[in-house]
């Protein structure tokens, strides 16, 4: 792990070719520990408002609240069920850029995008839905309003940020930024996306199922 | 050479050129020394600054009617003194300076991990710490440190602002955590496991995931303080089905861990000092870093003592106190293991010496008064008192303010190239430790007679001590301004810093001072523990640090 442990002689043996990997070896060590570790302040930072939501639930005012008819659970399990099967495609991507399988790896990657942006057609569906129909608003429909939309509003914006960090990230490796042995920042981008998929899980059980 | 030669390849042996011109080098500087200088000026700018507003405090609670300032302003005044003392001050300085100017030298690296991040990480903090002090012009926030809701509901909209800029510096902090926590795991020079590594270290170890995960707790109860006072979206308004308890929850899960991010590195600085002036092996290295290891993880158990009074339900008071109780353990292993390493040492009073046995002392009765705040029944009578004032700033003037100047008088020379001047080290240290306990002392007798905190007034009958208690702040603060003088001058003038002037062990006294841009000529290797005064130093491929010979190691 540390530079301590790393084999002796392994870059010397190999001249300028394997000092180069030997440097990217051990950077690609430090960020991919940099970027679980930034995934787990996100973590935290939904864990704090999951936190807020529910003790807001549970302070004895009964619930639901009064005025507000359930959700559209079965659009919202379709949506899910897009959103991971995006991360399903993410995973294979990725499994086919190692093997150096581009075309495959291009299909998988421009379906991950379009998934994750269906998935936000969605979402945007059901907030007008909720919005104009159900007259439930964030500011406007106490704590309920201001859970669901919080919490959901800021995975879409991790939704958004994931669809245009993979765009850029497959223009880059179609512009050669990546090769077969350095893909660091596909590992970064297949990372986030299952990040956003997990949190998902939570917040769909949270809102939709409990 | 044959140590360090294997390692040509990797990260160890990447040196990149210094970069010339006055922005890159002094300004948007990727280079952790710098940086953490730039973290330690800011900080000390904000400590004037808000040193300037506990004045005021005090000057208006010398007479019992107050009326030096509006009771509006006096609000704003001891809202913004907390938020900056905490937030600008203590936070930035003990992980963001000395953490990174020290941290990186002690573990034999050339930089922190993400030297970029590094420098975003300082740049958001004086940009937030301005819109912190501009809140002023709009209406500064009102409810105190804590702003609990309603009352951070209904101040002026430097409310909003407050939040904005206390949301921006734990960004800084969460980004120099997850900074701090890679370089410490992954870039330890050869040698160097987890239990060769110097208790400095150690603390900032335990400090980093603090930084990483409470803040970001706290970034949450901001974002919905700020989407509440801006867009009314009903989080702690009660009256829309929001809980300003839930508040007190986010607040102090974070701000309980707070505590020991502004105190636990400052431990660990602590136990670098008292051995180098000891000259004596630290007792129990395993203990104390292990120690700060169990502090940080309690602290994230027992934020709701903060709330005994709050309407916590009485079943989950017992565990909380009792929780509380134990971090006394852990916290007793260091002060008698620093005690242990005191007995006899042979003992060098240097102004750094004397703040950290300051520390030692003043810590003790902080800690004390904590664990008698801890019980609930003691709690409910001194809650909201003057007790609870001089309690926390025993342990944040005394704690981390006192091993600020510590740190600063111990590894100036190393930083700065010159040595503090001693004498004004000496008049620095006395009147700044009979000013703190002249102040802080008299606190706790008013709170027990019953003064409450935050008032701009009150009873007669608390003049006397008040009175002492201002007049302590001014000669704290003229000790204060003695150190800036001090630092002012030494810059210029002092003599000449010598690589190791205090005879330390620890990797960054054995390369010149101030240290070159990459640190080390060569990586050095490590044998063992750098605690150990009577016997050799315990590294290998130190040998070109100080001679003139150039700096080759895979350079490029």
């Amino acid at each position: 792990m540390a530079v301590a442990t790393l084999p002796h002689g392994a870059a010397a043996a190999h001249g300028d070719h394997g000092e180069v990997d030997q440097l990217y070896v051990e950077t690609r060590a430090l960020r991919l520990q940099g970027f679980l570790l930034f995934l787990v302040s996100d973590c935290v930072l939904f864990s704090s408002f999951i936190f807020a939501y529910l003790y807001m639930r549970n302070s004895g005012q009964g619930w639901p609240p009064a005025g507000i008819n359930h959700l559209d659970v079965a659009f919202a399990a379709v949506n899910s069920v897009v959103l991971f099967g995006s991360g399903a495609t993410m995973h294979y991507a990725l499994e086919n850029w190692k093997h150096n399988n581009f075309g495959k790896y291009a299909f998988f990657m421009i379906a991950t995008i379009i998934l994750g942006a269906m998935f936000l057609a969605g979402q945007a569906y059901e907030y007008t839905n909720l919005y104009f129909k159900e007259h439930v608003s964030w500011a406007g429909s106490g704590i309920f309003g201001a859970g669901f939309f919080t919490l959901t509003g800021m995975h879409g914006f991790h939704v958004t940020v994931g669809v245009i960090y993979l765009t850029v990230l497959f223009l880059q490796s179609v512009h050669g930024v990546y090769t077969k042995d350095k893909y660091f920042g596909l590992t970064a981008g297949t990372l986030y996306w299952h990040f956003v998929d997990v949190i998902w899980v939570a917040l769909f059980s949270i809102f939709y199922l409990i | 050479m044959s140590t360090t030669a294997e390692h040509a390849g990797g990260i160890a042996g990447h040196i990149h050129p210094e970069p010339q011109g006055f922005i890159r080098r002094y300004v948007f500087s990727i280079d952790h020394k710098i940086i953490g200088i730039q973290y330690l000026i800011t900080g000390f700018v904000f400590l004037v600054l808000a040193g300037l507003l506990a004045e005021i405090i005090r000057t208006q609670l010398l007479h019992a009617n107050g009326g030096f300032v509006s009771n509006d302003v006096y609000n704003e005044v001891y809202s913004i003194h907390g938020s900056a003392m905490v937030w600008l001050v203590v936070i930035p300085i003990v992980t963001g300076a000395f953490g990174n100017i020290i941290m990186p030298l002690q573990i034999g690296a050339r930089d922190v991990a993400f030297p970029w991040l590094n420098m975003l990480s300082f740049w958001i903090f004086p940009v937030a710490g301005l819109m912190l002090f501009s809140s002023f012009l709009m209406g500064a926030p009102v409810a105190g440190w804590t702003e609990y809701p309603p009352m951070s509901l209904l101040g002026g909209p430097g409310t909003s602002m407050w939040a904005a800029a206390i949301f921006l510096v734990g960004v800084s902090s969460t980004l120099t955590g997850i900074n701090f926590v890679v370089t410490m795991f992954q870039m330890r020079a050869p040698g160097m496991t987890f239990t060769r590594m110097p208790l400095f270290c150690w603390a900032q170890l335990a400090t980093a995931p603090l930084l990483m995960i409470a803040t970001t707790a706290l970034a949450a109860a901001l974002a919905a303080l700020f989407m509440e006072r801006q867009f009314g979206v009903p989080f702690f308004d009660p009256t829309k089905g929001g809980s300003p308890i839930m508040w007190q929850h986010m607040f102090w899960f974070y701000s309980h861990p707070a505590v020991y991010i502004m105190v636990l590195p400052m431990f660990g600085a602590i136990s670098e000092i008292i051995p180098t002036f000891a000259r004596k092996p630290i007792f129990g290295y395993k203990m104390i870093a292990f120690s700060s290891m169990a502090i940080a993880l309690a602290g994230f158990m027992v934020w709701a003592h903060h709330m005994f009074t709050s309407g916590l339900a009485p079943y989950l008071q017992l565990p909380f106190m009792i929780l509380t109780f134990t971090i006394a353990i852990p916290t007793g292993v260091k002060f008698f293991s620093w005690v242990a390493t005191l007995w006899g040492g042979k003992i060098h009073y240097t102004s750094s010496m004397m703040f950290a046995l300051a520390f030692v002392a003043l810590f003790t009765f902080g800690g004390l008064t904590g664990v008698f705040l801890a019980a609930v029944p003691f709690d409910l009578h001194v809650h909201g008192t003057y007790w609870i004032v001089g309690h926390f700033h025993y342990v944040l003037v005394g704690g981390s303010l006192t091993g600020i100047f510590a740190s600063t008088y111990f590894w100036f020379p190393k930083f700065a190239g010159r040595m503090l001047n001693e004498t004004l080290g000496k008049i620095h240290f006395w009147l700044f430790f009979i000013g703190v306990n002249m102040t802080f002392l008299p606190q706790h007798w008013l709170g027990s007679l019953g003064m409450p905190r935050r008032v701009p007034e009150y009873d007669p009958q608390f003049q006397t001590w008040n009175d002492v208690s201002s007049i302590g702040s001014y000669i704290m603060t003229l000790g204060i301004l003695v150190f800036f003088v001090n630092v002012l001058v030494s810059m210029r003038n002092g003599k000449k810093a010598p690589p190791n002037p205090w005879g330390a062990r620890t990797l960054e006294w054995q390369i010149p001072s101030p240290p070159h841009y990459y640190n080390f000529k060569h990586i050095p290797t490590v044998f063992g523990l750098p605690y150990d005064f009577s016997q050799p130093l315990p590294y290998k491929g130190l040998e070109e640090e100080l001679t003139d010979s150039p700096v080759h190691a895979g350079a490029h």
